[in-house]
């Protein structure tokens, strides 16, 4: 992730404090997020719906 | 009677209840210990030593009367200090929340009292369960009493570190991404991931509210049972709260494995995460034993643990930057750096991802289901190494994330993870079983099968 945009997004959070004082934390967690998202496969059917299921009741 | 430390919850109970062993006696042995060993293993965070023997002496009273409050009547029992113990802090292990009390006890906590435990005090974790081993918060980092240069596992170190060092027979942790099996597994002893919903979360930090789960760790599976039967339960107030009739999960428990169908998921550590030879070894061993107990072993295949794994981060993350957003805003450096750098993450992922992986997690869910309809149980690895040495941060950081227990927690089905046998260096090796929804009998009942072949709730670390 582009050091301009992580800097973007952080501000956008709120996290000016943490970039003044953590800037290479910020770095690092933006960078393993974007890693994780990277990693994420999306689902092949348009109509899948997301967890939990919109049911009441039992739990699961 | 001497060594009443390595007494089982369901040992010490029994002992009581015949009057052969008093709760005092048993609480007093327990503090003589923890008095002695602590100061090497960093367990407690909170020793309340003075209201664990005001409740003995209240145990022993009640028994004399002929008044038994619960199975678990006069037992001690540890809490990881994210779940609320009326009184006391709560601290997450941080500095963030040094002076939380908590005003009441978390559900869990109230159960295991109602079935007559006694609360020592709370346990060491990673900092909000998220970040540890870490060295620059107010309280050290739990160590492994096989040997205390390691890593106990995490987040419910203490839990972990404390139940296998014999310092009390039972404990509470929680987990969201592998953090009561972790331990488990670093520590050679039982934890068990119940099923989501099957355990009150209310009077419990949060973390991931729709990854988190309490459970318990001891050193037998019997005990881990015993506990379940204590907590498990539903809870009106707890949105995720299963609506499901009790389990008797202590019931059932020496019945044999003849006929069972037990899959094993050999991908996660041969090809997914190439597992450490030892670990390896100790799964195969753990197959073959069962299957000269009579259960039939097949191979199953999931979808591969890096796609688990991130789809885990990516809900973690987002649902925890929910909960930390306003103290990452004000007091950054009041976080210790590996909590920081985890919990920051959630400010980068989209409300579009997080609904990404929501949609994924369902597809997962229901391959993990389908494989469960061909099989009873489950049976993969926890950890894919032995446990690191804690102040080697680069090999902490290595090994931390090669762990098949994340999948578990996205699907929500009970796993329990337990010593498979110990390496060559005298550390404990782990394997995992999972279940079906609501099937924490089955999976008790294949543990102990193991246990009893094996021997594993025998062995005890060399600390003394």
């Amino acid at each position: 992730m582009d050091k301009a945009i992580i800097e973007l997004l952080a501000r956008q959070a709120g996290l000016d404090k943490a970039l003044r004082e953590f800037p290479d934390d910020v770095t690092a967690a933006a960078e393993q997020a974007s890693g994780w998202v990277a990693n994420m496969q999306a689902p092949s059917e348009p109509r899948a719906e997301p967890w939990p299921p919109m049911k009441p009741g039992t739990g699961l | 009677m001497s060594g009443l430390h390595w007494l089982t919850a369901a040992e010490a109970a029994e002992a009581i209840r015949a009057r052969r062993v008093s709760p005092v006696e048993l609480t007093q042995a327990l503090l003589d210990r923890i008095e002695r060993l602590d100061p090497k293993l960093n367990v407690f965070i909170r020793l309340d030593g003075a209201a664990a023997m005001e409740a003995a002496k209240a145990a022993e009273a009640e028994i004399a009367a002929g008044r038994p409050r619960g199975p678990l009547h006069g037992v001690p029992v540890g809490i990881k200090d994210i779940i609320d113990v009326a009184g006391l802090p709560t601290t997450c292990h941080s500095k963030i929340l040094m002076d939380n009390i908590a005003a009441a006890d978390a559900v869990c906590v109230a159960r295991l009292r109602g079935a007559g435990a006694i609360v020592l005090g709370k346990l060491s974790t990673h900092e909000f369960a998220i970040g540890g081993p870490s060295f620059d918060l107010p309280w050290p980092p739990a160590r492994n009493p096989w040997n205390t240069t390691h890593h106990p596992g995490g987040s419910s170190s203490g839990s972990g570190s404390g139940v296998a060092a014999g310092l009390f027979p039972m404990a509470l942790g929680s987990d969201t991404g592998g953090s009561v099996r972790n331990p488990a597994s670093a520590c050679g002893i039982v934890g068990l991931k119940p099923t989501y919903g099957l355990v009150s979360r209310r009077g419990v930090f949060p973390l991931s509210f729709t990854l988190d789960h309490v459970g318990p760790l001891t050193r037998t599976v019997h005990d881990n049972a015993l506990m379940l039967d204590a907590i498990a339960g539903h809870d009106q107030l707890d949105p995720s709260s299963a609506a499901v009739p009790p389990g008797h999960y202590a019931a059932g428990l020496e019945r044999s494995v003849r006929g069972l169908r037990i899959g094993f998921v050999r991908h996660f550590h041969e090809t997914d995460l190439p597992a450490d030879p030892e670990v390896a070894a100790g799964l195969e061993n753990v197959a073959a034993t069962l299957h000269k107990l009579g259960a039939d072993i097949w191979d199953i295949r999931l979808p591969a643990l890096d796609e688990f794994g991130a789809v885990n981060r990516v809900i973690l993350q987002s649902e925890a930057w929910a909960v930390h957003a306003l103290w990452l805003r004000e007091r950054p450096g009041d976080y210790g750096q590996l909590a920081r750098r985890r919990l920051l993450g959630g400010a980068f992922i989209s409300a579009g991802d997080y609904v990404q992986a929501s949609r994924r997690r369902l597809e997962m869910i229901a391959a993990v289901e389908n494989a469960l309809q061909e099989v009873d149980v489950l049976l993969c690895a926890s950890a894919m190494d032995p446990p690191s040495p804690i102040e080697d941060a680069a090999e902490t950081e290595r090994t931390y994330p090669r762990q098949a227990r994340t999948p578990f927690n996205v699907t929500g089905h009970p796993a329990l993870a337990m010593m498979a046998g110990l390496s060559s260096a005298g550390l404990p090796l782990s394997v995992q079983f999972v279940a079906r929804y609501f099937a924490e009998a089955m999976l008790f009942q294949v543990a102990r099968a193991w246990e009893r072949a094996a021997g594993t709730d025998e062995r005890h670390p060399p600390i003394d």
